[in-house]
């Protein structure tokens, strides 16, 4: 199958990075295209956050490059494009406790909006209609005036899923999001998530550890080793001896 | 979907309240055009103009140095007052030496508990006031003005300490048939020390400024000499006084901070 | 053993491994007996008038005196229409406590976001600036300042300028908590978790912007707590300022005190302790509501 860098959203390219003297990511090389649900797996400290972060834009590899959707975005422009090009949520939804939970999702229109508007809508919220549809979609309309540390951990997480569909960023990244989550809610989490992209045609790459987990939502698979890309296999290709490969076992 | 309630939270209707309040304490000062001193403009500009510089004659700064050390000393033996009261007191108002004999504990904590909020609602200033109208102007009246409030805070925070000292060491020390007193000093003392010294060592730093304030009443030290200072007008003098005051309460401050540093760790 | 070696042996123990506390407490322990020699010692430090028979004549008749026992006269605590008198005198302290803590809130709250190093040094996601490394220095000491000199000398510098009454005294509390509160705040930002900024930073927000939606939020609830809590501090203090600023309960008392109007004085003194329990109280009910939510 020919790859037309071109059309590819993200491109990597020999993305190295180094935190003082650990090399974090050890030339990392692959590409992903629009509505594929990429997974990456590894023990910790194998580099998926680091990689995650490259492609969000927060960190900047010492050597190589990323692309996403044609741009660079270790010499990126407005925080405005990056914002509606990658969004990330993390393992810790990182939501603000006080906040009520409506503003927490609406915090995903702060790319765009100016700061006269953020500072109105923490009043009178703008576009209250529109995230009061997201929640219902996700099943917690209902929560939509409570403060946010009131939720369950479930619960957060579809505020966090809100507050990225409001962002709608053309990729996603997903930093182990369901990790906290007992099994049933991880299983539901992730169907979420997954049905949310593909509805919308977009891009996921999301880091999790569980193989089970792997093989029923996600159409690729990255396997990460001490910052090392091993493998890059669409999931139908993927054993449990790749896996093996990833966390010692047996060596 | 609801609407008002959403608009009146418990938060949005407290600051409204707090807005409305402050907005009547405005309404209480009387604004008119009298507020500036007649003469108050150019004795603003005279005060800021006296900081550079301010007096640094070799006879002034001897006073001032006088006169902060004096403060010092009266702080140190105001806590030394309020400790040596505020400590048994405050043991007795947390109840522990009760806990296991048959006396009824309850009205004892009532009545030291109150004794200590009683200390410690009446301002030091009020106390020396009465103070020196019973017993005249002294620097003993001053330590006591000093000693009685803070006895009553000390002693508050020291009750409620050892009421919150974690059971199961206390309970392990009562199986070995040690009294009350003992378990004081074997359990209780060890596990409250740091944070009794913790706050002991920022009273201290209050006590400071409430030493320099005492003295505005005619017991020698840093408010005095202000005092004096001010009504001659001589404003570099002021600021040459207040500066050795700031300098003397930042010193403590840094040593009470790093003191709860190193006891907190 | 005695309990005497009972305390030292237990203090030993607990201190034995931390040696700035142990050392300061010896220069504590000298400073002790220094500031004793230096009081006690010359002789005129009243000390022995404690224990004069005089003296304790004197406390007596004077407490008489406050309870209106020694005189005929109806004391002014059980006049009616002293108490509407002086009610009003209350209403101006109260006024003057409120508006003292609005102006250290309002100060506070400018100022506090500065004061923060995370803040203004960029630790949560921002640039750098000098600015902003300047604005931390420029308001921690002013902080500093407000704090290190106490309300009653700012309140005899401001009434060389202002009319006396309730503002100088106002302002002069107001300052001075406005440094305490600014810097508690400061703190607890410091020490905020930046997860939820970097969180949004990433979808996309400006500084200010962050500013708004993730550390006011949690800024807020400590930021009313501290003011709540210095409220009670500063209805005590009120009474007080009002000695110099000429305002309130203070002036009242300095007068009455002057021209022996014993009851008088007692009565002052009964709404200034009704005034410090009804702030108490109020302040920890709302403490209790800002908590709670």
């Amino acid at each position: 199958m020919i790859i037309d860098e071109n059309k590819s959203l993200i491109v990597a390219r020999n993305v190295t990075k180094y935190y003082g003297p650990f090399k974090a990511l050890d030339s990392v090389t692959f590409t992903a295209e629009p509505g594929e649900l990429v997974a990456v797996a590894g023990p910790s400290g194998s580099g998926k956050t680091s990689l995650l972060h490259s492609l969000a834009g927060i960190i900047h590899p010492d050597y190589g490059e990323v692309l996403v959707d044609g741009n660079d975005l270790a010499e990126f422009q407005s925080r405005k494009e990056r914002c509606s090009l990658v969004g990330i949520i993390h393992q810790q939804y990182d939501l603000v406790p006080q906040l009520p939970v409506i503003h927490n999702v609406l915090a995903g229109h702060l790319g765009r909006w100016g700061l006269f508007t953020s500072l109105l809508s923490l009043v009178w919220a703008r576009d209250r209609r529109q995230a009061y549809d997201i929640l219902l979609q996700l099943g917690i309309a209902d929560k939509i005036d409570d403060k946010t540390s009131k939720l369950s951990g479930g619960e957060q997480q579809r505020v966090a899923i809100a507050r990225m569909m409001i962002q709608s960023p053309q990729l996603v990244l997903a930093d182990e999001p369901v990790a906290s989550l007992d099994p049933s809610r991880a299983e539901e989490g992730l169907r979420l998530i997954t049905d949310l992209i593909t509805d919308s045609n977009k891009t996921l790459v999301i880091t999790l550890h569980s193989p089970h987990l792997i093989r029923e939502y996600c159409s690729r698979v990255i396997g990460l080793r001490e910052g090392k890309l091993i493998f890059d296999l669409p999931t139908s290709e993927v054993y449990d001896h790749h896996f093996d490969q990833l966390y010692d076992i047996g060596h | 979907m609801k609407f008002w309630p959403v608009i009146l939270t418990r938060h949005r209707i407290l600051l409204l309240l707090l807005v409305l309040v402050f907005a009547w304490s405005l309404f209480s000062v009387n604004w008119s055009g009298s507020i500036i001193h007649t003469g108050g403009r150019s004795s603003f500009l005279k005060l800021w103009l006296s900081l550079f510089p301010p007096d640094l004659s070799p006879g002034f700064l001897l006073i001032a140095s006088k006169a902060t050390w004096t403060t010092f000393t009266f702080a140190v033996m105001g806590i030394v007052l309020a400790i040596t009261l505020g400590l048994p007191m405050g043991v007795i108002a947390s109840g522990i030496l009760f806990e296991r004999s048959s006396v009824n504990r309850v009205p004892i904590i009532i009545v030291f508990r109150g004794l200590l909020a009683g200390m410690r609602a009446v301002h030091e200033l009020v106390w020396a006031v009465v103070l020196v109208v019973a017993i005249g102007l002294s620097p003993v009246a001053g330590i006591i003005a000093l000693g009685i409030p803070y006895a009553g805070i000390l002693g508050r925070i020291y009750a409620e300490l050892l009421q919150s000292t974690p059971r199961a060491p206390i309970d392990a020390l009562s199986q070995t048939g040690a009294s009350q007193l003992k378990i004081l000093f074997y359990g209780y003392i060890p596990a409250v020390l740091p944070d009794m010294l913790s706050y002991t060592f920022y009273r201290f730093e209050c006590s400071i400024r409430a030493a320099a304030i005492l003295s505005f009443i005619g017991i020698q030290g840093l408010g005095y000499q202000i005092q004096l200072s001010l009504h001659d007008l001589l404003f570099d003098q002021v600021w040459t006084l207040l500066l050795f005051l700031i300098l003397l309460i930042v010193l403590v401050d840094l040593w009470s901070t790093r003191i709860r540093r190193s006891l907190l760790a | 053993m005695s309990k005497f070696a009972l305390i030292v042996i237990a203090t030993n123990n607990t201190l034995r491994h931390m040696s700035f506390t142990k050392g300061s407490l010896f220069l504590f322990g000298i400073f002790i007996i220094v500031s004793w020699g230096f009081i006690f010692l010359p002789g005129d430090s009243g000390f022995v008038e404690l224990f004069r028979l005089e003296t304790w004549t004197n406390i007596k008749i004077f407490i008489l005196r406050l309870t209106g026992t020694e005189s005929d006269l109806t004391p002014a605590f059980f006049q009616v229409d002293r108490w509407i008198a002086t009610s009003k005198l209350a209403y101006q302290t109260l006024a003057m406590s409120i508006l003292a803590m609005a102006i250290a809130g309002i100060g506070a709250f400018l100022t506090m976001v500065w004061a923060a190093r995370n803040v203004s040094n960029g630790d949560l996601g921002g640039v750098p600036s000098i600015f902003g490394n300047v604005m931390y220095y420029l308001i921690r000491a002013n902080y500093v300042v407000s704090r290190a000199v106490p309300e009653l000398v700012w309140a005899m510098i401001i009434v060389f300028f202002l009319s006396p009454g309730i503002l100088p005294g106002a302002l002069a509390l107001g300052l001075h908590n406005l440094g305490i509160v600014g810097r508690l705040t400061a703190e607890v930002i410091e020490n905020l978790d930046p997860a939820s900024s970097v969180s949004l930073r990433s979808a996309g927000a400006s500084n200010s912007q962050i500013l708004m939606y993730g550390i006011m939020p949690q800024a807020m609830p400590h930021f009313i707590t501290y003011l709540l809590y210095r409220w009670e501090v500063v209805i005590r203090t009120t009474v007080v300022v009002g000695f110099v600023s000429a305002g309130g309960l203070g002036r009242e008392f300095i007068l009455r005190l002057n021209w022996f109007h014993y009851t008088d004085v007692t009565l002052i003194l009964i709404w200034y302790l009704l005034m410090v329990i009804g702030v108490d109280l109020l302040s920890s009910w709302l403490r209790k509501i800002v908590d709670a939510d």
